[in-house]
């Protein structure tokens, strides 16, 4: 809950590639909180590796003026997604919190979402996931295990948002911004810090507080992925800071 | 009987609705029970988890983690918030440590060898039968006086556990070998030269504003990343204060290069070099304090000159300017600071270059400063201290002329792969079929466990108890402790057989043979606590109680006990540089060969992780393969496209790897990640891969005798043959350029205060 | 051809195989499609007529035969002396023997039920209930979040609270379900509560 008034909340995402290394601690963190299928070598061959945040690398130049850009991309949880007008049983949608969520049993596996998606963050089971038995000790019992046929994305580790909402209520203690059992996994692990979670309805959260900072102005380094698609993402990145003259954008 | 199509279409939907129908109906019988537990305590609520603080022992770093634990089973790693090292962040190998104790490939009983060595034929033996054959034979060596012909190897190893190690080798004779395949003994001889230390001292990245760092990937696997990743958060955007600037010198592309500001590309081997360029610079031109420059040159600056810029220019593939410019940007700023490692360290020139690069900080007088060198104290409990770096491959080299000769009768090994780590030139796994007995203290396999004779598997770290001096230092005392967070997961399988701590069972071989070791404890267990107890006497420290029990809970809670009020000194005096000499590089290969450590199997240690073979390199995205990166132009001259089987040969052997052409590779050099090639560990690593290792040259650093794992020259040969790579890039489709709504967009702007 | 012309032939013996075989064949689709249905549909009207009412009318015997209503109504203990998690966890849980033995180690010698308890505790073996009320698949139920909402907003007890989905346990011998605990329930109780409808919170 927001903490002005009645008002949900409205959980959003600062990505500081600035600070970002490029070193997958977030993807492995989330496959852990998550019960991601295990992405075997062929799964990549096929090109249906599943991870719900992923680091994509982006090449400029070339030797000797080189330089490697690391940008994690995860669900934008967007105000206006297009994934989710299309889903024709509503297995998709935007909850009031702010958060586009999946509701598994519902979804048919149409794929739809996954094509309308622009970020390319919606991944399909296309294979029913497996275990060893022994590695299913360390499934998270938080989070539905999907089965083949249904649509999986980032969901800003909602079983979290729940479980420390509902533990803060029963234990009568506020939840603070910044809590560690609210932020989703990939939050909790970045060395870096380059990953600030929070709610954007609570004006003193650090996010909110990162999202005007960066938003305002022409010393702002905030950016939205794709905007001129109008997505309204609730992710904003904030630009990497190079101070060499002329770069080139490349590949 | 003839069918219609409308005849067969009807029987083929009778028969599938039956088949859903039938299938559908079932719900599984165990969802429709209950069990009670016969016995159940009143703080362990079904369906809430409790966070246990440990030490993670994936990598060297020895982050401290809290694990997740449900109903007895651990679900997650996170960093623990409070332990020094890391505060709170933690690597993505912490996170599979999970999978490394729910594998499903573990040795869940003491192993006897039944068939050939290696033939992977084994059957299951009882603990007490175990022991009996390892101290029988280790008494009839005592008898006959070989005692000394038993050797034990180990990865490196700090706390206590060195304490108990060290005391049962000296009790029985035994000699003791230390093995990294990626040694740091150059670092932290370099170390102790320049800074008097026998530990890592701490890098204050978070508060230095120029980082100048040579060949240490210290952003994805060098020594303590995380740390140093946290450090640099800080560095990059910390509140209140400048953006600061990282210069990266190192001759491959790495993590590290690609984050910094500037990459500045040397020949391999050259590194030293160009440190020593940038003292004669800073000493000449720059700002400095000339007692510094009197200790570090020996009060003769002339032989420093001879690495003037324009001298050295050629050798390093460094333009003068650029070596002026850098040495006057360091020389220049309020809080610079230089590190240096990895491949730096991995050429014949290693101690010398190391030294050099370490000794920048002398001439930045930022020893004890904020945003320099912060040394370390002494450890609060004698005896117990971060772990001693592995021995040389020269000293291996010597211990595999000793197995030939036969003077080798025992080897036992625990926590290291010798047959995989040490290259094929040492022939460590052939000279060691002289010897009549191996014995790991594996839990999993691996390539030196499936030649052993007997397996004595030990726990996982998860469930064991241990201390822990970080290895790279934070610059004020610190022990951690390592606790277990779930019971044994072979425990079922009975008193007799399953897993044990390792320090347990050389307790117990010790008093089974008679041996008084002289240590506080009769178990592991016993022997920490009383550690512990030491500290509670110091009466300082992180954990206030007013009696030991309650200490100890504050200690178990915390994760381990610091005092950040005793630091390390502030002032060293430099100690004289020698001049670095040219590398020797083997082969008279094409292309410089620069293996490098793998983001996520490291040296090879986490191979058998699924989650770390699935966990793509961030530079090329790629995994569960070997791959040998060449530079995309010299690939596109020669025919060569990604997927290409190469074949790399260095003067001692050859290994193939899938060509991965990318736009930052120096022209002259391929690169091969560390960390594939095992051939027998666990479904998941065996027979995968190359072992890049394998083929390196026995080039030493003249200073230790380390393996120069940097100093090899390659030619290369496409086979014609093709695999996919898989790899994560071009999973999802690309998206589209546009250059008003860049992907990542750049700016020159510096908040100034935020 | 004349039309009266039509002469019927006789089937020929492969015809009448070939009927025979087809004709058994739709009988036997047409009774699996009537017993499908019949499933189905009483299923849905929550009165399963075939394959297992999983304890909806009459409660599944269970390997201990517990009598709550000697402990609840005679007794007088309270629901949450036994279920203890059901203020702080999802699942109100099963007690543990032990907590049984805390009285039936001395109270109840020579009754068979509790003789049977006794000694699956001394063998350290658990008891398999046979479970009465679950909840579908994909939905999280948690008890803590409903006993604290109505004992909050109706003054009321927990162990009140209870009888809500439950009914009154306390009077019965065997335990069995009473309402359907299927989606429209839950749904209107919400509405009715004004708690949220939001499908995530319970299908996350």
């Amino acid at each position: 809950m927001a903490e002005n008034g009645q008002e949900n909340s409205k959980w959003g995402m600062v990505v500081d590639i600035d600070r970002c290394t490029g070193c997958n601690g977030c993807v492995v963190a989330c496959q852990s909180e998550n019960n991601i299928p295990i992405n075997l070598e062929e799964h990549f061959n096929q090109r249906r590796a599943i991870q719900w945040i992923r680091v994509e690398r982006y090449w400029e130049g070339e030797y000797p003026d080189v330089k490697a850009r690391f940008i994690p991309i995860m669900c934008q949880h967007c105000g206006n997604a297009p994934c989710e007008p299309v889903c024709p049983v509503y297995a998709t949608y935007h909850n009031n919190e702010g958060l586009n969520v999946q509701v598994y049993n519902r979804c048919i596996g149409t794929r739809f979402c996954a094509n309308g998606c622009p970020y390319h963050v919606r991944f399909f089971n296309f294979w029913e996931p497996q275990w060893p038995d022994s590695l299913k000790n360390q499934l998270n019992p938080d989070v539905t295990v999907r089965s083949r046929g249904v649509m999986e994305k980032c969901s800003f580790c909602i079983q979290r948002i729940r479980r420390s909402t509902r533990e803060s209520e029963r234990d009568g203690v506020e939840l603070e911004d910044g809590d560690r059992g609210l932020n989703p996994a990939c939050v909790n692990s970045c060395p870096t810090s380059a990953l600030t979670f929070g709610d954007f309805n609570n004006e003193d959260s650090q996010v909110s507080q990162m999202k005007s900072d960066a938003m305002s102005g022409e010393h702002g380094r905030g950016y939205r992925l794709m905007d001129n698609l109008g997505t309204d993402t609730n992710v904003i990145y904030l630009k990497k800071v190079d101070d060499s003259v002329g770069s080139v954008h490349g590949h | 009987m003839a069918l219609t199509r409308r005849q067969f279409l009807t029987l083929m939907g009778g028969s599938a609705g039956a088949a859903v129908f039938f299938q559908a109906c079932g719900v599984p019988e165990k969802e429709l029970l209950i069990d009670s537990p016969v016995e159940m305590p009143e703080d362990l609520v079904s369906g809430t988890d409790n966070w246990y603080a440990t030490v993670c022992r994936q990598c060297d770093t020895s982050e401290g983690i809290v694990v997740r634990v449900m109903e007895g089973r651990a679900k997650k790693v996170e960093g623990n918030v409070d332990y020094p090292v890391n505060l709170g962040k933690h690597g993505p190998r912490c996170e599979a440590g999970l999978q490394s104790l729910y594998h499903p490939d573990r040795i869940s009983a003491p192993l006897v060898r039944t068939g050939p060595r290696g033939s992977g034929e084994y059957r299951e033996i009882s603990w007490e039968d175990a022991i009996t054959r390892l101290t029988s034979q280790l008494n009839e060596l005592s008898d006959s006086g070989e005692s000394d012909r038993a050797v034990l190897v180990t990865n490196p190893v700090g706390g206590h556990l060195a304490l108990v190690i060290q005391s049962f080798t000296e009790s029985t004779g035994m000699r003791r070998f230390v093995h990294e395949p990626l040694e740091t003994s150059v670092l932290r001889k370099a170390i102790s030269e320049v800074f008097g230390q026998e530990s890592i001292p701490d890098f204050d990245i978070d508060n230095s504003d120029y980082l100048l760092s040579f060949g240490a990937d210290f952003l994805s696997t060098w020594i303590s990343p995380t740390r140093y990743s946290r450090g640099y958060g800080e560095f990059r955007q910390g509140h209140q204060r400048q953006r600061g600037r990282l210069v990266h010198v190192d001759s491959r592309f790495s993590v590290t290069a690609a984050n910094a500001d500037e990459w500045v590309r040397v020949k391999p081997g050259t590194e030293g070099i160009l440190a020593l360029s940038i003292i004669q610079v800073i000493s000449s031109e720059g700002d400095v304090d000339n007692a510094v420059v009197d200790s570090l040159t020996g009060g003769d600056i002339s032989w420093l000159n001879s690495y003037a810029p324009e001298n050295v220019s050629a050798e390093t593939g460094v333009t003068a300017e650029t070596i002026r410019r850098i040495s006057m940007e360091f020389s220049h700023s309020p809080h610079p600071l230089a590190i240096g490692g990895g491949s730096a360290s991995a050429h014949s020139n290693g101690l010398a270059a190391l030294k050099a690069v370490y000794s920048l900080n002398h001439i930045a007088g930022n020893i004890g400063a904020k945003g320099g060198i912060l040394l370390n104290p002494d450890s609060p409990l004698k005896g117990i201290s971060a772990a001693a770096p592995g021995n040389s491959f020269y000293e291996f080299q010597r211990l595999t002329e000793d197995m030939d000769a036969g003077r080798v009768k025992m080897l036992l090994v625990r926590g290291a792969d010798p047959y995989y780590g040490l290259p094929e030139v040492a022939a460590f796994k052939s000279r060691s079929a002289n010897i009549p007995l191996i014995v790991s203290f594996s839990g999993m396999m691996d390539d030196t466990t499936s030649m052993a004779d007997l397996i004595l598997p030990e726990n996982n770290y998860l469930e064991d108890w241990g201390t822990d001096v970080p290895l790279a230092g934070v610059g004020y005392q610190t022990i951690g402790f390592q606790q277990p967070v779930v019971r044994p997961f072979f425990e079922n399988r009975g008193v007799n057989l399953g897993t044990r701590n390792f320090a347990d069972v050389l307790l117990t071989a010790a008093q089974v043979m008679g041996k008084d070791i002289g240590l506080s404890g009769d178990t592991y267990k016993e022997i920490i606590v009383n550690g512990a107890k030491q500290l509670y006497d110091l009466g300082g420290g992180s954990v206030i109680a007013s009696s030991f029990e309650a200490f100890w809970n504050g200690i178990l809670q915390r994760g381990g006990w610091w005092d950040t009020k005793v630091k390390g000194p502030v002032s060293v005096t430099p100690a004289r540089l020698d001049g670095v000499p040219a590398p020797v590089i083997s082969g008279n290969g094409e292309f410089f060969l620069q293996p490098f450590a793998s983001a996520s199997l490291l040296d090879g240690r986490s191979a058998s992780l699924p989650w770390m073979q699935a966990m793509p390199d961030p530079i090329s995205t790629a995994t569960w393969q070997t791959w040998v990166e060449i530079n995309h132009r010299v690939a596109e001259e020669r025919g060569i496209k990604e997927g290409d089987v190469i074949e790399i040969s260095s003067a001692r052997g050859t290994i193939t790897a899938l060509a991965m052409p990318n736009p930052a590779t120096p022209p002259d050099t391929v690169s091969v990640p560390f960390g594939q090639g095992h051939r027998d560990a666990g479904r998941y690593a065996s027979g995968r891969g190359s072992n890049v290792l394998a083929i390196l040259d026995a080039v030493h650093d003249e200073g230790t005798g380390s393996l120069a794992w940097s100093a090899n020259k390659v030619s290369i040969r496409a086979t014609g043959d093709w695999v996919r790579v898989p790899k994560f890039e071009n999973t999802v489709s690309e998206f589209p350029r546009d250059e008003h709504n860049q992907i990542i967009e750049l700016t020159t702007e510096i908040e100034d205060n935020h | 051809m004349i039309p009266g012309d039509f002469q019927p032939k006789r089937p020929t013996t492969g015809q009448l195989v070939k009927l025979g075989i087809l004709g058994t064949f739709g009988l036997g689709i047409f009774v699996a499609i009537v017993l499908f249905l019949t499933f189905v549909l009483s299923a849905w009207l929550d009165r399963p007529l075939i394959f297992g009412d999983s304890g909806f009318r009459s409660g599944p015997d269970q390997p201990i035969a517990f009598p709550h209503k000697t402990h609840v109504q005679e007794l007088g203990m309270d629901c949450t002396f036994c279920h203890r998690t059901v203020q702080k966890a999802a699942a109100a849980s099963v007690p543990a023997t032990g907590l049984c033995m805390t009285c039936h180690s001395a109270v109840g010698d020579g009754l068979s039920e509790i003789e049977k308890m006794r000694s699956l505790y001394e063998d350290g073996r658990s008891i398999q209930w046979v479970r009465v009320h679950r909840v579908p698949d994909h939905v999280r139920f948690v008890h803590e979040a409903h006993i604290r909402y109505f004992s909050e907003s109706e003054g009321i007890q927990p162990s009140q609270v209870c009888q809500k989905c439950h009914g009154d346990v306390g009077k019965m011998e065997k335990v069995r379900q009473v309402e359907t605990l299927k989606m429209g329930n839950c749904v209107s109780c919400h509405k009715e509560n004004a708690a949220p409808t939001d499908c995530t919170t319970c299908h996350y």
